[in-house]
């Protein structure tokens, strides 16, 4: 009863009419990892020429002293902006773009876990930077306080398109929430048969912990920024003196997100270094024991070092000790990544 | 292991021989490459201890990297070297972790020292209070009765590229701070309005100020000289036209000055309570005031009162030009709470006040009556009931 030799692109079960969507459709509804992996990359890529465009603009500026082609306040949007999208539009988004592709093909899982939050993780993205590019052609301009907004200056002295500076990290939060609880989901309950943890490679272990990183310090971020935004518009006084709040508290706040940041930013990486290394070397990594935990212990670390973001802050002394120690503390684990690291190149015969 | 130890050997021998030749050259005089060694006992340490630091790292830098190269170009493919199946080394690892944690113990001990070093401010001889403004300084001698702001002085001629640029473009001042040399000299830093933060690197000073808090640093300067540092934290569009000068210089030169600017002040004030009684013209009211506006009102509100809106509104023309005079002297004595306009009545003097507000009032083709010395004046006496 098949009519395969008739038509043999039909199917021998009753036929379903599985219509692949293609065109806007496509796109905008894929739960498939492959394909939103590729929409975070080709996101990334384009971010990457808007504040690559930027970096233009300063550095064309500062080519000769004096004032060429921009006045200092748009300039200081330029740098504020530049920041903005490279750390958030161009660095974290190639990672989980990566991660969205190697993954589940790295633990043999189907796809995500959760294909349907995978796509709205993504979509969020091009709205949420939409927003903050918009914003500096609002009256005013856009951000122009710094990729890490202290205020007062962000706040009281601030222009009005701050509201939708806030409001972008906070969509942009969203967004980086939901995909490591995707990650970590997948990673967890989906990996195949026989592969335990400690089978795992190297990229997928530094993708988990990134995602724990991520899920203990975007809240953070959040809290920080919807703190200005009550500054600002509802009277509060979280960081203004005058009204018994602090400045620096601003700065403690921000940068316990801040350190644990530039770990997530940095950790992907050495996941994808630890794989490439032993591929080009032709033998297995060494010691992946070690770079499991030197890995865990250089995200642990993270969270008591923000402070070396503060020296000059007036920090009492005690707290500056402490926190150069901790800092220089990391050196140990990242050494032994490193070192570990360059051991596949030596002692080939 | 031996045959790898072998290798490092010999590079390391080369290397560090290299290196030994760039070191004299590293450490001379201030390099223009490398950070200054400084007039301070601070300085000299910092840069000690920064020197220290730099030679282990290239020491670590040119092993760690000597060996990989070595190791990815002499067991390469195309030489058929097959790729050894060893991945585990517990001794290797207890090493390369026991290493850096004593390298780290050797550099945390003058670390700290130095920081405690730059913590002690206790008995010092000099006491400054410095205010970050935007975009300006001001010094207040504690004690004595010395205040005055330090504004950049580099021509806006310069920094538009219409005039050639001085020696020490934007790192010049009107007023410098002058200190006397040997004495300890404490600072105690706040902010009128956003964080900002007083960096001298010859001094290897840097501390934030932060408003509504008091910062404390100090300084013992060696050499008599000028030091020009700038503003450290961005606080907003002229954050790179507020800079620095120290003139350290001997101390009967110290005590001279003092005197001097004890005696200007004394004037000042004496001159401000003789301009708080008299009656202004028009004339007189508009020159003083147009230089009043360019020192202290044109970098929010523009050379023609046309602002930077929203956060700098216009005044041109503004609700507030058109509207009370009261209203307008308070929004200049008192600032506005809640927005970037900050209170000007500490720093203006009524006669100072009372010739900006007219000349906003009238300038800009807004009421040119001002010409023939016709229109509405504000009196110095009419501040002086306000404040």
């Amino acid at each position: 009863m098949n009519d395969t030799v008739a038509n043999p692109d039909s199917n021998s079960v009753p036929d379903h009419d599985h219509h692949q969507p293609s065109g806007l459709s496509r796109w905008l509804l894929t739960t498939n990892h492959k394909e939103i992996g590729t929409l975070y990359l080709i996101f990334s890529f384009v971010m990457l020429f808007i504040g690559g465009g930027m970096a233009f603009v300063i550095r064309a500026e500062l080519f000769q002293p004096g004032l060429q082609f921009v006045d200092p306040n748009f300039f200081n949007q330029m740098t504020t902006m530049h920041g903005l999208i490279m750390v958030f539009g161009v660095v974290m988004p190639a990672f989980v773009g990566l991660a969205n592709w190697m993954v589940p093909l790295m633990i043999g899982a189907p796809d995500m876990a959760l294909p349907r939050m995978n796509n709205w993780s993504f979509w969020i993205m091009p709205f949420a930077f939409g927003m903050l590019l918009s914003s500096l052609f609002m009256e005013g301009g856009g951000p122009n306080f710094g990729w890490t907004f202290y205020a007062p200056l962000s706040t009281t002295y601030a222009p009005p398109s701050t509201t939708f500076f806030i409001f972008g990290v906070h969509l942009m939060g969203l967004s980086s929430i939901m995909g490591a609880i995707n990650i970590i989901t997948t990673i967890m309950n989906m990996r195949a048969p026989g592969m335990t943890l400690m089978k795992m490679p190297m990229f997928v272990w530094t993708w988990l912990i990134t995602a724990f990183l991520l899920i203990a310090v975007m809240p953070v971020l959040a809290g920080c920024v919807t703190m200005m935004l009550m500054d600002i518009h509802f009277g509060t006084s979280f960081f203004n003196a005058a009204g018994g709040g602090d400045p620096v508290m601003f700065q403690h706040i921000f940068w316990f997100f801040g350190h644990p940041e530039v770990y997530i930013m940095i950790l992907p990486a050495f996941g994808v270094v630890s794989q490439i290394i032993p591929a080009f070397s032709r033998k297995k990594l060494f010691g992946y024991h070690s770079m499991v935990y030197a890995t865990a212990s250089i995200a642990l670390l993270s969270f008591v070092v923000w402070a070396h973001h503060m020296f000059t802050v007036g920090l009492p002394v005690a707290a500056e000790l402490f926190f150069m120690y901790a800092t220089m503390l990391i050196a140990v684990p990242t050494g032994v990544k490193v070192l570990t690291g360059l051991q596949p190149c030596s002692k080939v015969r | 292991m031996p045959s790898v130890f072998a290798h490092i050997k010999s590079w390391s021998v080369l290397t560090c021989f290299l290196s030994s030749l760039l070191i004299p050259s590293l450490s001379s005089a201030d390099l223009a490459l490398n950070m200054p060694k400084g007039s301070t006992p601070v300085s000299e340490m910092v840069y000690d201890l920064h020197m220290i630091i730099l030679y282990i790292c290239v020491v670590i830098a040119i092993i760690v990297f000597g060996v990989m190269f070595w190791s990815i170009f002499h067991h390469r493919k195309s030489k058929g070297h097959k790729p050894a199946n060893f991945h585990e080394s517990t001794t290797v690892e207890v090493i390369w972790t026991a290493i850096p944690l004593l390298i780290l113990i050797v550099m945390a001990i003058p670390a700290t020292e130095g920081v405690f070093a730059m913590y002690d401010t206790e008995d010092s001889e000099v006491d400054i209070q410095v205010t970050g403004y935007q975009w300006k300084w001001r010094y207040q001698y504690m004690g004595e009765d010395v205040e005055f702001f330090s504004n950049l002085s580099t021509p806006k001629e310069q920094i538009l590229n219409q005039q050639s640029k001085g020696e020490h473009y934007l790192l010049e001042v009107d007023e410098p701070v002058v200190v006397p040399v040997n004495k300890k000299i404490r600072f105690l830093l706040t902010s009128n309005d956003v964080i900002h933060a007083w960096w001298v690197p010859e001094l290897a000073v840097k501390k934030d100020a932060i408003p509504g808090f008091i910062n404390e640093t100090w300084t013992y300067i060696t050499e008599p000289g000028v030091y020009r540092g700038q503003c450290a934290e961005l606080c907003g569009k002229d954050h790179g036209f507020m800079p620095i000068v120290v003139k350290a210089v001997e101390e009967s030169e110290y005590l001279d000055w003092l005197n001097q600017k004890k005696q200007l002040r004394l004037a000042e004030l004496a001159k401000a309570a003789a301009e708080a009684e008299q009656t202004w013209d028009m004339n007189r009211l508009m020159t003083t005031g147009k230089d009043v506006y360019e020192k202290n009102c044109l970098a929010c509100h523009q050379a023609q009162g046309e602002g930077l809106p929203p956060v700098f509104p216009a005044l041109k023309g503004s609700p507030i030009i058109k509207g009370e005079i009261e209203d307008h002297i308070n929004i200049v004595l008192r600032g506005k709470t809640g927005t970037a306009m900050a209170a000007y009545g500490p720093q203006l003097s009524d006669a100072e006040i009372a010739a900006v507000v007219t000349y906003e009032r009238n300038a800009w083709g807004q009421n040119d009556a001002w010409k023939e010395n016709k229109g509405e004046t504000v009196q110095p006496a009419d501040v002086a009931k306000l404040r």
